[in-house]
């Protein structure tokens, strides 16, 4: 027998708060999740306060298996290592990923393509860039072993024809060094597990067609329809498959959120009602 | 490997000529590093971008004495785009230091499993750790995650060892399976407590959110870094940096001895 949720209603929540719970319920129990900085880090947080008690949570930094108290504001703060099963380094973490050990990355990124490609490094020609970047850091690397990806990013100009440089491995990939365009499955041989699941923009939530790897709508944030997110983005977004609106936040997700996990507003900033 | 404020310091100084990484920034406290950035856009450095497994894998490449690092990671990205091989560009690649390939490709010839990625060996000259305790003799012990400490030590021909004290030789062997470097590995220790600021140290300080956020904004131009190097760098040792940082601030950011992070710290705005 299924409860009702209690959802909150529009003016209780933001769109960081939005975001967080539907990258939260992409998680399932059990599963080993590998987590970068920031919001992600809250949504995998949420999912273990809430539907996925028994998740694993992986840091890059060496910390495995962890069960936070407070949110960290990096993969290496001390935060990181509360309950962990294992604190050791970065070739544990990224050992485990290249096993096939890695069910779920969560990632962050600039811009992202038809095909879910992300950039993280440069905005401009890579050689004689606008804007450099961070850089990868360990995007290329979780999404290319786990089993699922998500990303989590803002929409507008974001969704691009082309990226300025792939940083992280989506759908269909260049083959080096002619750099011909081929299904990802054709070049990870048997580290091959699947990829990019999903991209949650501030505009909606986006999943892939695996065989086409072509990206298509799955909901729309209140407020969207899917021909003006379909505008947002320098691409033909593929809108034959859309699912509703996205779900929105549980009162009890809000408060996990802002009373539990992040009451310093480090990621998520609360809505003030008025 | 991963920079950070770290880098950023060596960098807007001017002190790096290649920058060979994966990323840069402060995490929450700056989107990205300003100093790289600039010297990328002025083409006053040059930047090899790996993923961030890849020299993982290639300093313990070196650590092993092996010529170079094996994964699958990072296929299909710019990454490995053959254009973008920006040490190969400069015409660096002597295969010293440097190797004479940024990576290649070889097909398992093993299990067939497909595509790999080889990548030379990281040969390190000079490693700086970080830590929070070292012996006499050298022997090291990192409390909480040690990221790339171990294969970095064991790669590098000079490992200077910075820590926030220097115990006896005798406390740390007594657990020697709680040890991180074997003693011989290490070349020279200082004690540098605080040595860390303004990242954190496990066990000791909390992450100075506020210093990072500052240096992000003020360093955007090298005017900004030149300023901030003055007043924060130069003339200073540590102590007097210490004292310019001064004690309100560093018992801020000392760490709960039972949670290994501080509870006092604001770490929001």
């Amino acid at each position: 027998m299924s409860m009702k949720k209690d959802y909150a209603s529009p003016d209780e929540y933001g769109l960081a708060d939005l975001l967080c719970c539907a990258a939260a319920r992409d998680v399932r129990d059990n599963e080993v999740v590998f987590a970068g900085t920031g919001l992600p880090m809250v949504a995998i947080m949420l999912a273990q306060k809430t539907h996925a008690p028994n998740l694993k949570l992986i840091f890059e930094a060496g910390s495995i298996g962890a069960l936070p108290l407070e949110l960290p504001t990096s993969v290496g703060d001390a935060r990181c290592e509360v309950g962990a099963s294992v604190a050791s380094g970065l070739h544990d973490t990224f050992s485990i990923a290249q096993r096939g050990e890695v069910d779920l990355g969560y990632l962050g990124g600039a811009e992202v393509d038809e095909y879910g490609n992300v950039n993280c490094t440069v905005i401009g020609d890579y050689l004689d860039p606008d804007l450099r970047l961070t850089g990868s850091g360990g995007s290329p690397d979780i999404n290319s072993f786990a089993k699922r990806t998500v990303f989590i990013m803002l929409h507008e100009r974001r969704f691009t024809t082309n990226v300025s440089y792939i940083t992280s491995p989506g759908w269909r990939l260049k083959k080096w060094p002619g750099g011909e365009w081929v299904h990802r499955r054709e070049l990870y041989g048997s580290a091959f597990r699947g990829g990019p699941s999903a991209v949650i923009s501030t505009a909606g939530v986006f999943r892939f067609d695996e065989e086409t790897g072509r990206m298509y709508l799955d909901t729309c944030h209140p407020g969207h329809s899917p021909n003006e997110i379909n505008d947002l983005c320098q691409f033909e977004l593929d809108i034959s498959r859309v699912n509703g609106e996205t779900v929105p936040p549980t009162r009890e997700d809000l408060h996990f959120i802002h009373d539990v996990l992040d009451p310093e507003q480090l990621f998520i900033p609360k809505v003030k009602k008025g | 490997m991963n920079g950070g404020s770290h880098s950023e310091f060596l960098v807007g100084a001017g002190c790096v000529a290649i920058w060979e990484s994966c990323w840069i920034g402060h995490e929450l406290y700056g989107k990205y590093g300003a100093n790289l950035s600039r010297k990328v856009k002025n083409k006053e450095i040059i930047v090899e971008d790996y993923s961030h497994m890849e020299p993982e894998f290639r300093f313990a490449a070196a650590a092993a004495g092996a010529p170079f690092s094996v994964t699958q990671t990072a296929l299909g990205t710019d990454i490995h785009n053959p254009e973008y091989d920006m040490l190969g560009r400069a015409g660096l690649r002597d295969g010293q230091r440097i190797g004479k390939q940024k990576y290649q490709f070889m097909d398992d010839p093993f299990f067939g499993a497909g595509q790999q990625v080889l990548c030379p060996a990281a040969k390190v000259d000079i490693a700086v750790l970080a830590v929070q305790q070292v012996g006499e003799e050298g022997t090291v012990r990192v409390a909480g995650q040690y990221y790339a400490d171990p294969e970095v030590a064991r790669a590098a021909d000079i490992t200077i060892v910075m820590a926030e004290e220097i115990v006896p030789e005798e406390y740390l062997r007594r657990e020697a399976d709680r040890n991180t470097v074997p003693s011989f590995e290490v070349d020279y220790i200082l004690e540098c407590p605080f040595g860390a600021h303004p990242s954190g140290m496990f066990g000791r300080y909390d992450v100075d959110g506020a210093f990072l956020k500052d240096f992000y904004t003020n360093t955007r131009t090298q005017e900004g870094f030149d300023a901030f190097a003055k007043e924060w760098i130069h003339g200073h040792d540590h102590m007097s940096y210490l004292e310019k940082l001064g004690w309100p601030r560093m018992l801020t950011l000392r760490a709960n001895t039972a949670l290994n992070y501080s509870t006092s710290v604001k770490r929001g705005e």
